[in-house]
């Protein structure tokens, strides 16, 4: 092979995918292997990041990084399907292959977070990206840096919810853990609790003393949650969000996803409050 | 800058480099002036001052294959054109040339390089040569250009009627200048002719007071001006197509069955769905966001960046707007409805 591979950074790695999790009715979580295993080795991933995803022939999706790198050789990317890419990539079974490049972007600020607690408030496919964060967190080699960390999420509806196996299984057997599930509407087989994302936080009521929280879901669930945490006294610089927007080369060139003067594949996706209030709202 | 060439001679010394490189120069193409690769010295013009496309697209092509694929022969294995010959792009104005300088930190540098841009701006040579006059739609001087300035070039002509006065000014450019050496003559007398050239367009040229512009726009981002501004445009996008340092493009896939090639294309911040994600979001949907964009884009979001001007002075888009939407309009304006 040429050396154009390496040193072009929009070439896609051919990378397997080795299992398959329907996660929703329109979400797959994919577990994917580069292969070879240097690339692998070498990916060098942080909580937060993002990678590109390649189909020859169909283009290519931004797609953040579902896995935490503490699980060492493979990646997972839960996608969800919503567009002409996202419908091919839903078609695809175990064995076939994709390309990938990456990582992009910055990372979950978790050098910063440690010895403090963490509320993640997440809803729909939004825990995706901050679900890298979590595992990270909850690794045992990471535990002790970090306190109690609570997880609110909520979905439409209990079909819609992601990572059943985490938020029920996993994730509340781990120590200094709460995790907190709501769906919008009451339905049948469903004895949890029944409200909106920022309502539930609202009635949580999380004192903002030494924490940190990271929130992504829809738009209109963030704007709430927002509010929420304001009027629960958080301040700007605790809160911390991941934004998105239509990219072409994930590499800062290609003029789609700015804002402003930033570019949310360089300098993104990961901000906290303050400053996004320092941006033009246009994204 | 003691060298000049003889006007009738240029011909002559254009096809001596045609023959080593690839000549990448301006040539009339109908009603345009267009840059284009592989053209004869007879062919070349030099008395547009400035071309009806800027040669941006000598690093960065309206349209070029990124990578070919097959997968019925390997599993995802992708074959990258070759990045074509050594070439000499000559016939560049002064002010195309600091357009260069200024989208280069876009591709090169910061975390990311760009494989395609750096492979054809490492092998092209530069020549530039001077503006023959300044039209009215020219603002160089306002970003700190003249129709005489020779920074970025290898090798910059500067034009005095019957003569060129050639100075030589990089290794690259010196390689090329050995080419054509067996027409250059000694003219004690060059470098006062072109100082005096200089002076006299220097005088011609208009700039627009800047002063001030990007600290208003650095607040204005919510102003009302943007909607008046943005009602006549016609989301067109001649503005980004002739401009020197518009960059956004778009990776597109075309194959059928098993093969194909995955291209970049030039793309506006105009069109329609640049910003129109999957599952229906749309960042800049209307006019008012996407004109906005442009202008902010041009007069502060690439000053902030890169410390760069965004806008070279070229006056293309102001030429060829359709609804004459004049970003020397625009910078007057905005310094009058603060």
């Amino acid at each position: 092979m040429c050396k154009c591979a390496s040193e072009n950074p929009m070439y896609a790695y051919p990378a397997t995918i080795t299992k398959i999790i329907e996660e929703t009715p329109d979400v797959k979580t994919f577990q994917m292997v580069f292969d070879d295993p240097q690339v692998q080795e070498n990916f060098g991933n942080q909580p937060g990041q993002v990678t590109m995803i390649s189909l020859l022939g169909h283009g290519e999706i931004t797609i953040s990084i579902t896995s935490s790198p503490t699980r060492k050789g493979m990646l997972e990317f839960s996608i969800k399907k919503v567009g002409r890419v996202t419908e091919i990539v839903h078609q695809l079974e175990v064995g076939m292959k994709v390309g990938i490049r990456g990582p992009y972007g910055n990372n979950f600020p978790f050098e910063d977070m440690k010895g403090k607690d963490l509320v993640i408030i997440g809803g729909g496919i939004g825990l995706a990206p901050v679900r890298s964060l979590i595992d990270y967190v909850l690794a045992d080699e990471n535990r002790a840096d970090y306190g109690h960390v609570d997880i609110v999420y909520g979905a439409r509806s209990k079909a819609d919810l992601c990572f059943k196996y985490d938020l029920f299984d996993t994730w509340p057997q781990k120590k200094d853990t709460s995790v907190y599930v709501t769906i919008d509407r009451s339905e049948e087989g469903w004895d949890g609790k029944v409200a909106f994302v920022p309502a539930y936080l609202e009635e949580l009521n999380p004192s903002p003393e030494n924490k940190i929280a990271v929130t992504c879901g829809p738009p209109i669930m963030i704007k709430f949650v927002l509010q929420t945490l304001a009027k629960l006294g958080w301040k700007d610089e605790q809160i911390i969000t991941t934004l998105e927007g239509r990219m072409k080369c994930c590499i800062g060139k290609c003029g789609r996803c700015n804002v402003g003067d930033k570019f949310i594949c360089l300098d993104g996706p990961v901000f906290n409050l303050a400053q996004i209030k320092q941006m033009p709202e246009e994204f | 800058m003691n060298k000049v060439i003889k006007r009738d001679q240029l011909v002559a010394a254009l096809d001596s480099i045609a023959a080593k490189y690839q000549l990448i120069a301006p040539v009339q193409d109908e009603s345009s002036v267009l840059f284009k690769p592989g053209v004869a010295g007879k062919d070349v013009v030099l008395d547009a001052v400035n071309s009806t496309v800027s040669p941006k697209g000598t690093f960065f092509p309206q349209w070029e294959t990124m990578y070919t694929y097959n997968m019925a022969e390997a599993d995802f294995a992708v074959k990258h054109p070759d990045q074509g010959p050594d070439r000499v792009l000559f016939g560049v104005r002064p002010c195309d040339i600091m357009a260069i300088l200024h989208i280069d930190p876009v591709f090169i540098g910061e975390k990311f390089g760009d494989f395609y841009y750096e492979a054809k701006r490492n092998k092209t040579t530069i020549i530039g040569v001077s503006c023959p006059s300044v039209a009215h739609t020219c603002f160089c001087s306002t970003f700190g250009g003249s129709p005489t300035a020779n920074k970025g070039a290898d090798i910059m002509f500067y034009d005095l009627g019957d003569k060129f006065a050639v100075e030589v000014l990089t290794d690259k450019g010196k390689a090329v200048a050995e080419l054509i050496s067996k027409f250059l003559t000694d003219d004690a007398a060059a470098p006062a002719a072109v100082e005096a050239k200089a002076k006299e367009l220097a005088a011609q040229c208009k700039p627009v007071d800047v002063t001030g512009v990007k600290e208003f726009l650095d607040g204005a981002f919510e102003h009302p001006y943007w909607v008046e501004l943005s009602k006549k445009c016609l989301n067109c996008g001649v503005c980004t197509y002739v401009c020197p340092t518009c960059h956004c493009f778009d990776v597109v896939d075309e194959g059928y069955k098993s093969e194909g090639q995955r291209i970049r294309c030039w793309d506006s911040c105009m069109a329609k769905d640049f910003n129109l994600a999957a599952g229906g979001h749309n960042t800049r949907p209307s006019k008012l966001e996407k004109v906005r964009n442009r202008f902010m884009h041009k007069l502060k979001y690439h000053l902030d960046r890169y410390n760069l001007a965004g806008c070279i002075g070229c006056g293309r888009c102001s030429q060829k707007c359709p609804v004459n939407l004049d970003i020397t309009q625009v910078i007057s304006d905005v310094k009058a409805v603060k």
